[in-house]
């Protein structure tokens, strides 16, 4: 299995990612919400920011409402902002049932997603990413994040068992979209930003755990064995997710399902050569090679975990998870990040995305993106990156300032 | 003398039941409603707020021990409404117009709660004129707004402005905060106070009514 520090590794320069997405719909003069609703589009504003700023891997836009939107939360899509979920209406175990009978994979907007990875897999050639939401941010969707901040103390049956149902809804998506082609996989938790880490290993990264290994087939950098490939289908039942920690049953069968589209999907695209947009666009001529290692296995994404926020205290706790890299926000300390991490986790980040990003001059980018530079000269483990998303009025000589600076 | 000591420590811990059972053992041994609210729950909320501030609890500990001060309230409150005690003061609070995070508002407003104000929560998503309608019909002494995101935080600017276009403006000091927020944009906004933390922001609110 590819892992995110051999990419790293192989580039032989720093990678220079930042989370890209929403500004790609200023170059296809589009609102956000048809770039949530047309994979095509969706797929082409990604295509059009390759192009135009060569980053070494390129993530879709992020978004924290559609698998929340599949379970049927009423969510609100403004045009030019990212969609947010309305209500939270769980408040018991036995309201969970009715989001039970519903596969997440058969919403509209889900597929979507899914569609615009395929596209994203036949057009790019740089390592494609997805994101997916954590089981903890998922809970606190369904059940208020204040409600589910006071249920890890007043109630922790009902939080596993929350939590546990939304790691399978999770691993569903990620099987999915891995399985389109997403080379690597974001897992988004910012509601857990706020737990002690005591609280964290228990709620939230013992299902992140889970999570990984039941999408990767493997408990990741920090695990024990692997516990067989599941990725490649052979495996449907190594192990439920949150392994370690309470889980939900009753998504087994759509598990399967999912199980099957990745056996059929991997024959499909196993041994393919991966074709750039018509054009020929969307390529770099000094993409490191990084192909290699995804190719020969090119089921099982790498597994980053992002939180929002100020995680110094988490650091660890996340390296824990397995996942493979860390994306971590601007209120982190880098270096103090990298003393504390395991060195063959990557550490993302972590230019402010809107203190810097959208409000600095492209002089302010440059210095902010050399002190980081700097900072962690020492440290392999490190892809240059944004703190969190770029929002959508995102300078483009900022972008520029920022790429060229990361290159230099 | 009753010991306020195990009832503070079970708010600390969030145990609402104990804290109930508590305030209503203190009112049968004669001690008053307001001394329990004082000795019993503010102090300990202030405990909460100082540790939260430290980061030796975090949000979850600080929310559980709010609602197990709402308990002990719950028992004083027709007492507290019958004796006349007055009300530290009164406090409108909401998350602003396109914004939906509602945690630090909700810490916000428990501090206050916890501090003796009264309170009343607008909830996300809250328009200017949604503001403006409140201060007009609840006439409270603050006006909080919190705001997480970048692209919120002009909605309080504009609530101020529509404040003053609703002659209200002088009748309320406005507070404001949420992560993007800082005392420079509060200040050039026009907001008479700024808070980096909930229990910052009582003792802002208690400084801004000073010798009034
Ligand atoms: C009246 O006077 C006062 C005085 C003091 C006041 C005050 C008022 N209000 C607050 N305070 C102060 O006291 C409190 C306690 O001491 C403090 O309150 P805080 O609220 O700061 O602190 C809380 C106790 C704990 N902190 C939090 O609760 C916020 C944590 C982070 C990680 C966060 C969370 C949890 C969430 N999010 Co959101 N989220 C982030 C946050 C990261 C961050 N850096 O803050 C932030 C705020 N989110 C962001 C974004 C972009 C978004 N979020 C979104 C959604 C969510 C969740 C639903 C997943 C969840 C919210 C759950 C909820 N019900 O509140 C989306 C928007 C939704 C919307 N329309 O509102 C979405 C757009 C994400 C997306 N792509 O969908 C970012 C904003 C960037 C910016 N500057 O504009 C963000 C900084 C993360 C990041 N780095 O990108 C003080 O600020």
């Amino acid at each position: 299995m590819p892992r995110l520090i051999d990419l790293v590794r192989i580039a032989g320069r720093r990678l220079v990612v930042p989370l890209l997405g929403y500004p790609g719909a200023q170059l296809t003069c589009s609102s956000l919400k048809q770039n949530e609703f047309n994979p095509v589009l969706h797929c082409e504003s990604i295509c059009r920011l390759v192009d135009r700023f060569s980053p070494d891997a390129a993530f879709f836009m992020m978004d924290l409402s559609v698998e929340a939107g599949a379970l049927g939360l009423p969510v609100r899509y403004p045009l030019y902002e990212s969609p947010t979920v309305e209500e939270h209406p769980v408040r018991s175990l036995a309201d969970l049932e009715a989001f039970k009978v519903l596969d997440p994979l058969d919403d509209a907007l889900v597929q979507a997603r899914i569609r615009a990875m395929e596209l994203m897999k036949e057009r790019l050639d740089v390592p494609r990413g997805g994101y997916v939401i954590g089981p903890f941010t998922l809970a606190g969707l369904l059940m208020g994040a204040s409600e589910l901040a006071m249920a890890t103390i007043t109630d922790p049956d009902l939080v596993h068992g929350v939590v546990g149902f939304c790691t399978d809804v999770c691993v569903r998506y990620a099987r999915a979209l891995a399985a389109a082609g997403a080379d690597m996989i974001a897992i988004l938790e910012p509601t857990a930003t706020f737990l002690s880490p005591q609280a964290f290993d228990t709620f939230c990264g013992a299902y992140i755990r889970g999570l990984i290994t039941e999408v990767t087939g493997n408990p990741g950098m920090t695990g024990a064995a692997p516990a067989g490939d599941v990725a490649g289908g052979t495996d449907a039942t190594g192990g439920r997710a949150g392994a370690g920690a309470r889980t939900a049953t009753g998504t087994t069968d759509a598990a399967d399902k999912a199980d099957a589209a990745g056996v059929r999907n991997g024959s499909e695209s196993a041994g393919i050569e991966r074709t750039t947009g018509a054009t020929g666009s969307a390529s770099r001529a000094n993409a490191p090679d990084i192909a290699g290692p995804r190719r020969a296995d090119a089921m099982t994404p790498m597994m980053i975990l992002h939180i929002c926020g100020d995680t110094s205290h988490l650091v660890r706790n996340m390296c824990a998870t397995g996942a493979h890299g860390l994306s971590l926000d601007s209120p982190v300390d880098f270096a103090r990040a990298a003393r504390e991490a395991d060195p063959e986790v990557v550490l993302i980040g972590n230019v402010d995305p809107v203190g810097v990003m959208v409000q600095e001059t492209p002089d302010g980018v440059r210095r902010a993106v050399r002190a980081l530079l700097d900072m962690m000269e020492p440290y392999e483990n490190f892809i240059l990156s944004t703190g969190c998303d770029l929002p959508y009025e995102t300078p483009f000589e900022n972008i520029d300032a920022f790429m060229k600076e990361g290159r230099l | 003398m009753f010991d306020f000591a195990e009832m503070k420590a079970a708010l600390e811990h969030g145990k609402a039941a104990q804290v109930k059972e508590f305030a209503e053992k203190a009112l049968a041994e004669g001690v008053g409603a307001e001394e329990i609210l004082n000795e019993g729950l503010i102090a300990a909320m202030a405990v909460v707020g100082e540790k939260f501030k430290k980061n030796e609890v975090y949000v979850p500990e600080v929310l559980v021990a709010a609602r197990a001060m709402y308990a002990g309230l719950d028992v004083l409150r027709p007492l507290l409404a019958k004796s006349g005690v007055k009300k530290a003061g009164k406090l409108v609070i909401g998350t602003v117009k396109g914004d939906l995070h509602d945690i630090g508002k909700n810490l916000v407003k428990m501090m206050f709660e916890g501090a003796g104000y009264e309170v009343v929560d607008l909830g996300t998503d809250v328009s200017p004129a949604k503001f403006v309608d409140a201060v007009r019909s609840e006439r409270p002494d603050f006006l909080g707004m919190s705001a997480l995101l970048t692209t919120t935080m002009p909605s309080m600017k504009s609530t101020i402005e529509a404040l003053k276009d609703a002659g209200l403006r002088n009748h309320v000091k406005v507070l404001v905060g949420g992560a993007p927020v800082t005392s420079k944009y509060a200040s050039e906004i026009g907001a008479d106070g700024y808070a980096p933390d909930a229990s910052s922001a009582v003792d802002v609110a208690k400084e801004l009514v000073k010798g009034k």
